[in-house]
């Protein structure tokens, strides 16, 4: 199965691309980072994956 | 080399102790399970470590690990989010990774040996990936490997109805970048996630070499609150006595007792090692702390009997009663009804709570 992430540019944390999938626009989870990451932050072509098989990456 | 830890998982089985904070952090012997992992990897010469958190507790092991320099290593921290497997996990260290070989470790286990021994042989040969096996009693409920005379693994099968070993696989996994070739093949099991065992499998058809270690000394999954109290009574098998503190020549000490700065045990207390005591923790009159305890930081022991037990710190026990086998949560207070009318137990217990009165 694909598995995508996406690395923050100002504190080197790195988060999966389901999570930003599934939140669209978050705040960088690594502590004190005030880094805004979005889901737009992914190609296009990586978040047409993730949105045509959205039910692939989460539990019920 | 570089070294992952996995820290991802909701700690459901260890309610209510994780309803405040994640299962990584819980000490046994006084010292965070995830903390075991991260020196087992710095002592086999890993410093590049990174963390897998979910979506539950990476605040506070982000807060508690910090960028790793007080534990002498490097930590990045990769948000895995929902818990889609181990093998999606390991997945999503890939960008870290690189072309490196590296350690995976559950971060709920601990084991008594280390991994250096696992970790140089296989830096001697050719190897696709590693595995740590261990001899079990039951191994219908594990994933169960069979190995050749040379131990390299020749099949991977999933609680089998007949084990052709009793050699189960534990918490710590070598791979090479291979597998996350194997991984990218992979579809979601029954229960949805991506299973490392399929993805070894899977490198094991395509005819890649993969060892195993049959490892020497227990270990632990850290899962339940047995386990919890279990990995704290074979930590402590191998404390030294230390003292940091302040014991009345009163004091009743035998065994090995490890007291941290701070802590001040009166005349008349007894204590049998091995016991950790925490740091700032008082110790009264007329209390008695049994083999295999462990006494968080801050705390006070003013009346009870407490043995085989694990207090995560800033607790009160002023009862004169018998606690045995207990596993009590940071701030949980135990103190004495006697006089309170009417009589009984006065209990604010929280979800989850399990108590044998």
């Amino acid at each position: 199965m694909r598995v995508e992430t996406h690395t923050c540019p100002n504190c080197g944390t790195v988060v999966a691309a389901n999570v930003l999938e599934r939140d669209r626009r978050l705040r960088c989870p690594g502590l004190d980072c005030g880094e805004i990451l979005d889901f737009t932050d992914l190609s296009e072509e990586v978040r047409e994956h993730y949105e045509t098989n959205r039910d692939r990456y989460r539990l019920e | 080399m570089k070294g992952l830890i996995l820290a991802g998982g909701t700690g459901s089985r260890l309610r209510p102790i994780t309803h405040t904070g994640p299962k990584q952090l819980v000490p046994v012997a006084n010292k965070p399970v995830i903390q075991y992992g991260i020196e087992d990897l710095r002592e086999a010469g890993i410093t590049e470590i990174g963390i897998v958190l979910g979506d539950k507790g990476r605040e506070e092991i982000q807060s508690f690990l910090g960028d790793g320099s007080e534990f002498g290593v490097n930590i990045t921290y990769i948000i895995q989010g929902e818990p889609l497997g181990l093998a999606h996990a390991a997945a999503c260290a890939r960008d870290f990774v690189g072309d490196d070989d590296f350690v995976m470790y559950l971060g709920d286990n601990i084991f008594k040996r280390g991994l250096t021994e696992m970790v140089e042989r296989y830096e001697t040969g050719e190897y696709a990936a590693s595995i740590a096996l261990q001899h079990v009693d039951t191994p219908r409920q594990f994933g169960i490997a069979n190995v050749d005379g040379e131990r390299t693994v020749t099949e991977l099968i999933e609680k089998p109805d007949e084990p052709p070993t009793d050699l189960a696989l534990v918490g710590v996994y070598l791979f090479s970048s291979a597998i996350f070739d194997a991984i990218d093949e992979l579809e979601p099991s029954w229960r949805g996630e991506l299973e490392i065992t399929d993805a070894i499998q899977s490198l094991i058809e395509d005819g890649h070499a993969i060892d195993s270690h049959v490892v020497d000394g227990w270990w632990k999954d850290t899962g339940k609150p047995e386990d919890i109290i279990g990995a704290n009574r074979l930590v402590l098998e191998d404390i030294e006595a230390t003292n940091d503190g302040e014991v009345h020549p009163e004091a009743d000490l035998t065994g090995r007792v490890d007291i941290g700065t701070g802590t001040t045990i009166k005349a008349g207390a007894v204590i049998r090692g091995p016991v950790r005591l925490g740091e700032n923790v008082t110790v009264g009159p007329d209390s008695y702390i049994g083999p295999y305890t462990a006494i968080g930081d801050d705390s006070t022991v003013g009346g009870p009997h407490i043995e085989n037990s694990v207090v995560v710190g800033k607790s009160e026990l002023t009862a004169d009663t018998r606690l045995v086998d207990c596993l009590l949560g940071r701030g949980a207070n135990i103190a004495s009804a006697d006089g309170l009318l009417p009589e009984g137990n006065r209990l604010v217990v929280g979800e989850n709570s399990n108590l044998k009165l």
